[in-house]
């Protein structure tokens, strides 16, 4: 089984005896070559996975959990087999003739030799006994409680390890709701946009009549200062002519006329008391 | 048996009769059949003293049995091994 598959390649083939170790620090390479490579040719900077892995079938089954209580004993020294074995045979009594016996013949034919230690060997385990006896239970108890908070350790870091997850989880969910509830967000910025156009619309709108009314008003007010102008320009003209067609003969005839009309009133207004 | 030693608590699987499966006849060859080698045997020692371990001491309520016993047996053993010297303080000669 070493030189057929070659070296480094792990052998399927479980039933040929003295299979490698895997488990074992070192049993990867008992019984093989030291590890070289596959094609020397290619050299070691080629990677040359020739290696194939797991190979035999992975154990399916569950692994089984640490028993409640440990084999069943009697006397505390023989484990209960023995008395199943002998039961078909002997039936319930036969084991403890037997060690009976067995006990008997050992002390007859000192087999066992009584000496000085066997006295403290007596009293040695009459006193474990005893002890055994009365302190068992509780010691049992402690220890059980010891590998009770231990489990419970254990089990509260579980347990926090599944809550957070847990956590994690409905986080996630809430999170997936909330895109659900995207819309609302998008309604709200697309009306604040069509508000915020609006109101440009009608700024600008008030804008170009504004701008619109003022040049209209430059044009009247043009206009108007346009027939002032020639108003009083025609006035002007006007009246300087007619100054200019007055001759100096005229003002006097006209100043002589008025001087006497004003005589004419003279003569009529002293009937009337003066105010 | 000739399973693997790497498991410590795991069910080992048999590929060949047990001990009390043989029949009496078959005895020497099944002895032949055995795994001899310095692994083997290394492999034997263990399966043997996970087997032991697993079954009275790697549980949850366990009791005094899985030590006493091993106390015994070494009691025994030791017996054993200073009856040669024992002999000579028996209270009678003849049996």
């Amino acid at each position: 089984s070493d030189g057929a598959p070659g070296p480094g390649h792990w052998d399927a083939d479980a039933a040929a005896g003295g299979l490698v170790d895997l488990a074992v620090p070192g049993g990867a390479f008992s019984g093989r070559r030291a590890p070289c490579l596959k094609n020397p040719v290619l050299g070691p900077g080629v990677l040359q996975a020739i290696r194939i892995f797991h190979t035999r079938q992975p154990s399916l089954a569950p692994i089984p959990c640490v028993p409640e209580y440990g084999g069943k004993v009697c006397l505390g020294l023989i484990p209960k087999e023995f008395f199943q074995f002998l039961y078909p045979k002997t039936g319930v009594r036969g084991p403890y003739v037997l060690g009976t016996g067995l006990i008997l013949y050992s002390l007859s034919k000192e087999i066992y030799v009584i000496t000085a230690e066997t006295f403290s060997a007596i009293s040695t385990i009459g006193l474990l006994i005893y002890v055994v006896k009365k302190y068992g239970a509780s010691i049992g108890e402690f220890a059980d409680k010891l590998s009770e908070q231990k489990i419970a350790q254990l089990e509260e870091v579980k347990q926090a390890s599944i809550q957070q997850i847990q956590d994690a989880i409905d986080t996630e969910k809430s999170q997936q709701a909330l895109v659900q509830k995207r819309h609302y967000l998008f309604d709200v910025q697309r009306n604040n946009i069509a508000m915020a156009l609006e109101l440009t619309y009608r700024e600008r709108l008030h804008r170009v009549y504004r701008e619109v009314k003022n040049r209209l008003d430059y044009h009247i007010s043009v206009q108007n200062m346009m027939r002032r102008k020639e108003q009083e320009h025609m006035i002007n003209w006007v009246e300087k002519h007619v100054v200019q067609s007055i001759s100096a003969q005229q003002e006097k005839e006209t100043i002589a006329k008025c001087i006497a009309g004003l005589k004419l009133l003279a003569k009529k207004a002293p009937s009337q008391p003066v105010l | 048996m000739a399973s693997p030693a790497c498991f410590s608590s795991f069910s080992v699987p048999v590929k060949e009769k047990k001990l009390m499966e043989v029949k009496l006849g078959e005895l020497p060859g099944w002895i032949l059949m055995r795994d001899f080698t310095p692994k083997g045997i290394a492999g034997a020692f263990q399966r043997g003293y996970y087997r032991y371990y697993n079954k009275y001491i790697n549980v949850k309520k366990g009791g005094v049995a899985g030590i006493s016993m091993v106390l015994a047996a070494y009691v025994l053993f030791n017996y054993c091994r200073s009856y040669k010297e024992l002999k000579h303080e028996r209270l009678r000669k003849y049996h």
